[in-house]
């Protein structure tokens, strides 16, 4: 299966590099994620006289994708924050009739010699804590503070105007929540009257929201640099807020929330976010939309849970957010919403 | 039984991590064995407390029904309460303490959701205790991943 992939994917790149030369090699899947199969190769090509050895990544549809999401959305974030030097891989194809691999793909360059934290790495950056967490929340200053309109991103999907973001996201996940349950959440449920009851002030700016820009979700090198952000499956037009929320959810915090992320001390995160993005952090409207990440996580793991249940997805990951991190985040709603309510 | 499923399930996880997968020469089978290990550890947590966070869930969601019926004033709602309230778990099988679960678990999103609605200081009292229950029932099905 490997060789027949291989072949047909070094057909279609001849096709689209104009390479009549290039050779697939070392075609291998690599760990991720549950809505996307990954593989990594090298494409071996003349250009110019020259031989080309280059490290690619090819991202290809499963049969079922753990969020259903635009895959032209992860592309052309890629397209628009390479142009801005933020550190993303360069696209180099999207096909969205698949019909060359048989499912909708792109390909992107490979970032080589880079890690990944795992989430249940107790301090996954070492000496380099400081400086990649600094980069972690600079980033996503610049994200929030890009113009959507100036890097060609401004018809994503999401909400239009600053009052309707809450609203827009909470829709979207609690849709997710009804439709996609295989056991009654009553946690998930209450958490979804408590945000609709005690909504957040408008955005102070509709800015692109990567959706998922948390640890794990970056790749860093042996010199603590930050080569690469990913997984911008979940791109949308929102609240920056969102991101921050998310970023800082447990979860994603090594075991100590005091250090989102795994990186800086909370407060001076924020004011990292804060220098980058131009824009400053409302406390009170964070809090709401730190709960919404918590509401946001279960709606995705419930899913998960039910591609793994129904057999339509049987990647270990699903199992793993099905149970694991809906169970997380179940307690971090139930500790947070519990406490208003005095219990 | 001994070795008991919990003691399995860890030691052949220990297996998986330590002798099987740096052994993989594909990196995707190396994160696949990873993942698969790390379920069966979450497998061993969860053997042996099953059962008992099951019946400790449906127990406690039948005492509140009972204490908090009084409150309700909607009459369909209550007596579904009343119903559930008088109902006991015959097996101690997880499949079928779950099909219980799940059923106390829809009447419990509806009775809280109820009291939200209402007035008082009674009612107040009433979501205090749900959400005191909510957070006993997050805490006891919390997992833990060994730290690396």
């Amino acid at each position: 299966m490997s060789e027949d992939l291989s072949r047909k994917l070094a057909a279609y790149l001849r096709d689209r590099l104009g390479a009549h030369d290039l050779e697939v090699a070392n075609l291998a899947r690599i760990p991720g994620g549950a809505s996307r199969e990954t593989y990594r190769f090298r494409a071996r090509y003349s250009e110019g006289g020259t031989s080309r050895d280059r490290g690619l990544i090819l991202r290809r549809d499963p049969t079922a994708s753990l969020i259903e999401t635009e895959r032209t959305t992860e592309f052309r974030a890629y397209q628009a924050f390479y142009g801005l030097g933020l550190p993303v891989p360069e696209p180099i194809a999207l096909e969205l009739e698949g019909g060359a691999l048989e499912r909708p793909f792109f390909v992107m360059e490979e970032i080589e010699n880079c890690q990944v934290a795992s989430i249940i790495t107790a301090d996954p950056y070492g000496a380099h804590r400081q400086t990649i967490g600094e980069q972690f929340w600079r980033n996503l200053g610049r994200i929030a503070g890009a113009d959507p309109a100036a890097i060609g991103l401004g018809d994503l999907e999401g909400a239009r105007t600053p009052e309707d973001c809450w609203r827009h996201e909470l829709a979207r996940w609690e849709k997710v929540v009804r439709e996609d349950a295989l056991e009654p959440q009553p946690i998930a449920h209450a958490t979804i009257r408590w945000l609709k009851r005690n909504p957040p002030p408008p955005a102070k700016k509709i800015s692109v929201v990567h959706g998922d820009y948390r640890t794990g979700n970056f790749l860093f090198d042996e010199n603590g640099d930050i080569r690469a952000i990913l997984d911008w499956e979940m791109a949308h037009l929102g609240d920056p807020l969102e991101d921050i929320g998310w970023a800082a959810d447990p979860l994603w915090s090594h075991g100590d929330p005091s250090h989102p992320a795994g990186g800086i001390a909370r407060e001076e995160a924020f004011r990292v976010w804060e220098a980058a993005s131009g824009m400053t952090i409302d406390r009170a409207a964070l809090r709401w939309w730190e709960v919404f990440a918590s509401l946001k996580g279960l709606a995705i793991w419930i899913s998960a849970a039910k591609e793994y249940a129904e057999g339509r997805n049987t990647e270990a990951v699903n199992a793993f957010s099905g149970w694991y991190c809906l169970a997380f985040h179940n307690q971090v709603l139930a500790d947070r919403l519990g406490q208003e309510f005095g219990a | 039984m001994k070795p008991e499923v919990d003691q399995i399930l860890m030691i052949t996880a220990g297996q998986i991590m330590l002798e099987l997968a740096p052994n993989l020469a594909a990196q995707y089978a190396q994160g696949v064995a990873q993942l698969s290990a790390l379920m069966a550890i979450l497998s061993a947590q969860e053997y042996d407390r099953a059962a008992e966070i099951r019946a400790s869930e449906n127990r406690e969601m039948r005492e509140a029904f009972a204490e908090l019926a009084t409150l309700v004033d909607d009459a369909a709602l209550k007596t579904r309460l009343g119903v559930a309230a008088a109902t006991t778990d015959p097996s101690l099988r997880v499949s079928a303490l779950n099909e219980a679960n799940y059923a106390l678990r829809d009447l419990l999103i509806a009775l809280h959701e109820h009291i939200e609605a209402l007035d008082g200081q009674a009612a107040r009292a009433a979501e205090t205790r749900l959400w005191s229950l909510l957070k006993t029932f997050a805490g006891r099905r919390r997992l833990y991943l060994p730290q690396g």
